[in-house]
């Protein structure tokens, strides 16, 4: 992926999107499906994807009635606003 | 007067320089009995609204999102907008203030629907941020950047550097534009510390020099190459030790980037602190460095020297400003490890020097940039706009 000229890792890509669609705290979380519909990525992908984040703690998983729903956390809100600060 | 600021970044959403000069500007003014309403982002954890030593804080709800960054922007700049609307009919502002391009169309638009003078701090450009303008988001950020300084009566930047800049690029009157530099608050580092435990706190032992970075991990900070200097200054130093604190899109680059030098057990990246947390490790700092490749100001610098913690700076922008070279610290080549190494390696050698300069900077941070002198002469712009 490309960020105004230089390559950015897949990851943070994906974390840019879910800031952008507002999946930034617990009540605002969204499911594995979700998360592909809005970013067109296949579930596989986005879910590789999602587990670098969680490692890094820019994404939590929460789950709710037994469904997965993830969201960014604070550090992860800071990582993605420093791109275009 | 009556100020409606308008910043994405405010406290706790602090990313750059952006959140702490509004916050630094808002806090002055409303000592000076100014009303301040800062319009900004809601940030998890933080109220909708809260008074914060009178500056009347307000943080909209983006209610819809669009994975594109850019599509995002003009979504929250429409929320922003209705908020600048309906706490007008109360409050009947005088001015309102926009910082930089992001929340651009929100100041614009309320501008012309409100019928008041529009007021703009540029703090960077796009071309200086990503050195030129490689695809259409950037064309359409320095588009909208060219609009900001086109629609506002008045323009404040933080350095002359960024006057030239933008005159050059968006051909603007020098008329138009005022330089009104940051400030520090130097209160933050009056209290006593114990460096020693602070430094054993981050893993450093006290007879270790503690190299510091502090800033976003993009290209524009230049923070590859203090990395690729590390080795000059541990042929030198072998008891320092390096400390990157902050976060950015660049980070796995750069930790690669460490452990390809041979000494990432040497270079710690901490990550984001808390604010109090990075006051304690400034001021227990033996060298900060600052190697940007393109700084319009340099706020961490002030922050250094405020602290007494001796600076080497890289010899551009707002930076050469600041720093004035062997008097309030060592100003090196951009883009040039072995020039990073050289100024790192001279500070850590010479205590006597390092002393000199850090009782100069103080004084200098002091006597030209303190936020009382910088909120009274916004004001005077302020006043230049209404008069327009």
């Amino acid at each position: 992926m490309d960020l105004r000229g230089q390559s950015i890792p897949d990851e943070l890509y994906l974390l840019c999107a879910l800031h952008n669609i507002g999946a930034t705290s617990s009540d605002r979380s969204l499911t594995l499906e979700e998360i592909s519909r809005w970013t067109a990525n296949e579930p596989e992908k986005a879910r590789e994807n999602l587990e670098k984040l969680m490692r890094t703690n820019y994404v939590i998983v929460n789950f709710n009635e037994g469904v997965e729903r993830f969201h960014i956390t604070t550090d992860g809100i800071r990582k993605v606003l420093s791109m275009y600060s | 007067m009556k100020i409606c600021m308008l910043t994405w970044e405010f406290p706790p959403r602090i990313v750059g320089g952006i959140a702490r000069h509004c916050l630094g500007l808002a806090k002055a003014l409303a000592k000076q009995n100014h009303e301040v309403h800062v319009v900004t982002l809601d940030f998890p954890g933080a109220p909708a609204f809260e008074d914060l030593e009178g500056v009347k804080v307000h943080r909209t709800k983006t209610d819809l999102g669009h994975p594109n960054f850019i599509t995002w922007t003009f979504i929250f700049n429409h929320f922003m907008e209705k908020k600048v609307a309906t706490l007008n009919q109360d409050v009947g502002f005088d001015v309102i203030h926009v910082h930089d391009w992001l929340t651009g169309p929100a100041g614009i638009a309320s501008k012309h629907y409100l019928n008041k003078p529009l007021v703009s701090t540029v703090h960077s450009t796009e071309i200086g941020r990503v050195q030129g303008l490689h695809n259409a988001d950037s064309y359409l950020i320095d588009g909208l950047e060219w609009w900001l300084t086109y629609e506002a009566g008045k323009l404040i930047v933080v350095s002359e550097s960024l006057t030239w800049e933008l005159q050059r690029h968006f051909q603007l009157p020098p008329e138009k534009i005022v330089v009104i530099p940051n400030a520090v608050d130097a209160t933050k580092y009056k209290g006593e510390i114990d460096r020693e435990a602070v430094k054993r706190r981050f893993g450093i032992e006290p007879f270790e020099n503690l190299v510091l970075f502090v800033g976003r991990l993009v290209p524009q900070k230049g923070v590859e190459y203090l990395i690729n200097a590390v080795p000059q200054i541990i042929r030198r130093h072998n008891e320092a030790k390096f400390i990157i604190t902050g976060d950015g899109w660049s980070k796995y680059y750069l930790e690669n980037l460490a452990r390809s030098t041979g000494y990432d057990d040497r270079i710690r990246f901490l990550g984001f602190i808390s604010d109090s947390e990075l006051v304690t490790l400034t001021m227990s700092a033996d060298v900060l460095v600052v190697p940007s490749i393109y700084e319009p100001f340099g706020i961490v610098a002030l922050e250094g020297m405020a602290a007494g913690v001796p600076i080497v700076a890289v010899n551009v922008g707002g930076l050469a400003e600041i720093v004035e070279h062997d008097r309030t610290g060592v100003l090196v080549y951009p883009k040039n490890p072995e020039s990073i190494a050289w100024g790192v390696n001279r500070v850590l050698a010479d205590p006597g020097y390092s002393q000199s300069m850090i009782q100069n900077a103080k004084k200098k941070v002091q006597e030209v940039y303190s936020w009382k002198a910088v909120a009274q002469r916004t004001i005077e712009v302020y006043e230049d706009a209404c008069r327009r």
